[in-house]
């Protein structure tokens, strides 16, 4: 029986040992692939990317010297550049705070206009396609070169308005969209009806801006409207039946299901109107690196960049803990 | 059951099956009803807005267009609006002709298009490493992902300009080369540095393509993959067979995005190019042409304007042809995501 048994016992130990062994096996060489897989961004970020965010920073913390003989020489200042940013530099702080502001008004206004416009683009309705190519326009043409031109006709514009001032001439009718929407003088209506003055006040700055939101919520609409597009329809048909509103629907079904993109996209546009070219700070930053506003430029503006950074990285942190706290998740992994 | 039915079947004989209903009551029944005015309205109001909004979008290319074919005496009359009194052409002769437009078009195409295939390969073998392989330090290397789509990259503009001046990997280069008595090379004025940043995953909005990827290939079933697994493929060979033809959509929305932003890209390009002048890119043909020089005239600052204007006009013509037939793909794939929690 003793005899028997061993080998059987030995059978029976061999079998999950050499099991475990393959499983491991696979797992180990499914982590190699994965590795494999992010290897290109694996690599280029150990080797080019923490090098650069080590010697930006570096940078914030030096001051470059000519060398008499010529060449350049970094000396290590410490936050000296940060006190300069803070304290000396009279408008950077001021920038700052009114960019601040301004984000503070911007970002709900573009989340709730693209959550907006992507519903009303989900709808079934004559031209859905022809609406749906005019809106993502935006998404390929506001970046980069269009901005940068945008940014060149106003400064050409405001140096002539100056000009105009001084010399008394008339001016040119200048061509923007804001030049229809400030026709319509919305702010005075609500003035005499003595009602809500801030929210008039936000209402109509929005209603002014409606070019800029427009534009800068492309991005957002495309990410709303494939949100949407996961929703079950069964969903809507049972609430159909059950005999809820429209209104009801949308703050029931709609809103709870949308909320994770709510939440992605209240961070994507803190990113994005804080990164553009056309961003307060950012033109302030990118002059002050150019040397615009003295010497020492670059370290200056690198102190200013990680000072923004921080504090973006504080905002979108902020944000996105407040906002995960009343995120509805459907399914949960 | 019963109590529900009969009244409906009631009043399905009156209304539908009653031949004595004239044209005036059938109209009456069924369009003069709360139901059938209510959607009215908002199927009214929803095309007037959608509308009003499409005019906001479309309303600077509007000006921009006819602005492009307007001669310099159009900027100074007052009758002028948006139709031009003499219409020319040569705004945008001179553009093509002295800014070099067909060999700015030529080089940004080649750039756009390798870039925009580079970045759509690297991203989606990125992606898919992330969302499909657990591996240890894969969630780290993740936050590093998601802090390269924070930094803006203004901040890095200064190291970039030094990395790609003095190519060198973790002082390693300098380590080799001063040894042989070399110089570090300079990559500057050649694609170089944005073929390697596109390759490794770190060009403009890489990150967020990567993260898009990564939510794409989560929502397609591990099934898939255990199939090609049991049946003897590798996971290379499941990804190339099964993986990227279920993902072409998604990736045709990637290069689309890559390759516009590549195409309309100023930061890069300025970075990187600005010592060649041989190597003419889109932003180098946003400049005023001699033969147009208004200098003194009255109409001087809304000419160059418009001629600003067309400069954009003529480098965005490309990119809306572009759009235009990939629109449907693009939204397609846009849909498809499940860009999702």
């Amino acid at each position: 029986m003793n005899k028997v048994a061993k080998p059987q016992q030995a059978a029976v130990k061999a079998v999950p040992a050499k099991k475990r062994k393959r499983t491991q096996s696979l797992n180990k060489k499914k982590e190699r692939m994965g590795w494999l897989f992010v290897a290109p961004f694996a690599i280029g970020f150990i080797l080019l990317y923490i090098p650069m965010v080590f010697e930006s920073i570096k940078y914030s913390f030096e001051v470059t010297k000519n060398l008499p003989g010529g060449g350049i020489e970094q000396i290590f200042v410490g936050f000296q550049n940060y006190n300069y940013a803070l304290l000396e530099d009279s408008s950077f702080t001021q920038t700052l705070i009114t960019n601040l502001q301004q984000l503070v008004l911007d970002v709900p206004a573009i989340v709730i206009f693209s959550l907006f416009l992507a519903i009303l683009l989900n709808q079934k309705m004559v031209g859905r396609a022809a609406f749906r190519a005019i809106f993502f326009i935006p998404v390929i043409t506001a970046t980069g070169i269009i901005e940068s031109i945008e940014l060149r006709n106003s400064l050409m514009n405001v140096i002539e308005q100056v000009g105009n001032l001084q010399s008394g001439t008339s001016e040119i009718s200048t061509t923007s969209a804001n030049d229809i929407i400030s026709r319509v003088d919305v702010s005075r209506i609500f003035q005499g009806m003595q009602v809500g003055q801030e929210l008039v006040g936000y209402v109509v700055s929005m209603v002014n801006n409606v070019y800029a939101i427009v534009n800068r919520s492309g991005v957002q609409m495309l990410i709303f409207l494939a949100g949407l597009q996961s929703i079950s329809p069964s969903i809507y048909e049972s609430c159909y039946i059950e005999g809820a509103s429209a209104w009801e629907t949308f703050w029931k079904i709609t809103f709870p299901m949308i909320s994770p993109m709510i939440l992605v996209n209240a961070v994507y546009t803190i990113i994005d109107s804080f990164t553009r070219q056309s961003n307060t700070v950012m033109k302030y930053i990118d002059e002050t690196m150019k040397g615009t506003y003295g010497a020492n430029g670059y370290p200056h503006g690198t102190a200013m960049a990680w000072m923004y950074f921080l504090i973006v990285i504080l905002i979108i942190a902020l944000v996105a803990g407040l906002m995960s706290l009343y995120v509805f998740y459907q399914r949960k992994d | 059951m019963n109590s529900f039915t009969k009244p409906k079947l009631k009043k399905y004989e009156k209304v539908q099956f009653d031949d004595k209903l004239t044209f005036g009551q059938r109209f009456k029944l069924k369009y003069i009803n709360p139901y059938f005015l209510r959607n009215l309205l908002i199927k009214f109001f929803r095309f007037v807005f959608l509308v009003g909004i499409s005019y906001i979008v479309l309303f600077p290319f509007i000006t921009k267009i006819s602005g492009s074919f307007m001669s310099i005496t159009d900027f100074v009359d007052v009758q002028v609006k948006l139709i031009p009194k003499n219409f020319t052409l040569d705004t945008y002769k001179a553009i093509v002709l002295e800014n070099k437009y067909w060999q700015a078009l030529l080089n940004t195409s080649i750039l756009s298009i390798g870039l925009g295939a580079i970045q759509m390969i690297v991203c989606a073998l990125v992606g898919y490493g992330f969302s499909k392989f657990k591996f240890k330090g894969s969630s780290l290397l993740f936050l590093g992902v998601l802090l390269t789509m924070i930094i803006p990259h203004q901040t890095l503009q200064m190291s970039l300009f030094m990395k790609f001046r003095f190519f060198d990997i973790w002082g390693i280069g300098g380590l080799i080369t001063s040894a042989l008595g070399a110089k570090l090379p300079n990559l500057l004025g050649s694609a170089w540095p944005l073929i390697i940043m596109s390759a490794t995953g770190l060009a403009f909005r890489n990150g967020l393509f990567i993260f898009v990827m990564r939510q794409f290939y989560r929502g397609i079933p591990d099934e898939l993959e255990e199939a090609a697994y049991v049946d003897g493929a590798g996971p290379l060979r499941t990804f190339v067979q099964i993986i990227l033809p279920l993902s072409i959509p998604m990736m045709v929305t990637i290069f689309m995005f890559a390759f516009s932003w590549q195409w309309s890209d100023t930061f890069y390009t300025n970075l990187f190019f600005s010592s060649s002048s041989n190597f003419i890119l889109m932003p180098d043909i946003v400049k005023i042409p001699a033969s147009l020089n208004s200098k003194g005239f009255v109409g001087q600052t809304a000419f160059e304007t418009a001629i600003n204007n067309t400069c954009g006009l003529l480098i965005l013509l490309p990119l809306v042809v572009v759009y235009l037939f990939a629109q449907k793909t693009l939204i397609q794939g846009i849909e498809r995501s499940g860009v999702t929690g």
